[in-house]
């Protein structure tokens, strides 16, 4: 049988996935040609080679602590959601009722919206440039 | 399946997992985040893993080896980290040799495309057979041997271009 026909069929007959016809044909033709036994040796040299290697460093308990991390990070986005949305609505809610409070006078108001808008202002802009930060540190996850 | 059954059975599959997302990508801390993203996909839809279409390391490496993929078409090409060997639980003397061992591996499958590094890893490192990696890969398997002897070849021919003979290669066993 000529080569080219056996050839690829070289790594089947090594990793048992040949039919048994197959296998009986690249059998015989190998122990007639020298060259193809030779480099059915090679392949299973390569083969256990790349089958011994150590490809990852990183074992089991590194893939819990990511696990377990992630656990962690999923909860904690959904707690500050939670948060974050009902402190929006009790605002929501609040100022509603003190701006449609006939009781008190309008300087008082504009005073408080004034104080309280500044805060609300000062605070996003200090969580944004956070945020920013936290996005962009290459060496946030440096430990010192 | 049930999450917390899941999890133990991923946790399994993580190295494994590690090893097909560094042959990809070529940089260990990459394939690390790779691997995460996909347990993070895993846990997040367990009820998308049919059981009945095959083993879950099948799927599992289907969602690393395309979260690599998305990976891969975004940033530029790299270089091939060779440096990033290391086995924890062996002593400093076979940890040297098997560093040294496996470097020449390493910088061997540097030497050949993503597509052929990937299936030597499907199959030789992580032993799957002709029809997982078929699956895996999403081609017939009939493809799966001419491809494989073709990446095996390449191999072959880096370990020589790199000054390795086959002697050395099983001198190594």
């Amino acid at each position: 049988m000529p080569h080219r026909h056996v050839d690829e069929q070289l790594s089947g007959f090594l990793d048992g996935e040949l039919t048994q016809q197959q296998r009986q044909r690249v059998r015989l033709h190998c122990e007639e040609c020298a060259e193809c036994r030779h480099k059915l040796d090679d392949l299973r040299v390569l083969r256990e080679r790349v089958g011994r290697a150590c490809l990852s460093d990183m074992g089991e308990d590194e893939w819990r602590e990511t696990m377990n991390d992630i656990t962690v990070r999923t909860s904690r986005s959904i707690g500050w959601l939670l948060f974050v949305a009902g402190l929006l609505a009790a605002s929501g809610v609040g100022l509603y009722h003190f701006v449609a409070d006939a009781g008190t006078p309008a300087w008082v108001k504009i005073i408080l919206v004034c104080v309280y808008g500044g805060l609300a202002i000062l605070l996003f802009s200090v969580l944004r440039q956070r945020l920013i930060e936290r996005k962009t540190d290459r060496y946030k996850d440096v430990e010192i | 399946m049930k999450n917390r059954g899941m999890r133990q059975q991923l946790l399994q599959l993580g190295n494994g997992a590690h090893a097909l997302a560094t042959q990809m990508l070529g940089s260990a801390d990459e394939a690390a985040d790779a691997v995460q993203d996909a347990f993070v996909r895993a846990l997040k839809a367990p009820g998308s893993y049919d059981a009945a279409r095959g083993p879950l390391r099948v799927w599992f490496l289907c969602l690393v080896r395309n979260r690599c993929i998305d990976l891969l078409r975004r940033r530029h090409p790299g270089v091939v980290d060779v440096d990033r060997l290391r086995d924890p639980g062996m002593g400093p003397e076979q940890w040297l040799e098997r560093q040294q061992r496996d470097a020449g591996l390493q910088r061997a499958l540097a030497g050949l495309s993503v597509a052929q590094r990937q299936i030597i890893t499907l199959r030789d490192y992580l032993d799957l057979s002709y029809a997982e990696i078929a699956g895996i890969l999403d081609i017939a398997p009939g493809t799966v041997m001419s491809r494989l002897h073709r990446a095996r070849l390449a191999l072959k021919e880096a370990f020589t271009r790199n000054g390795e003979t086959d002697t050395n290669a099983a001198s190594a066993r």
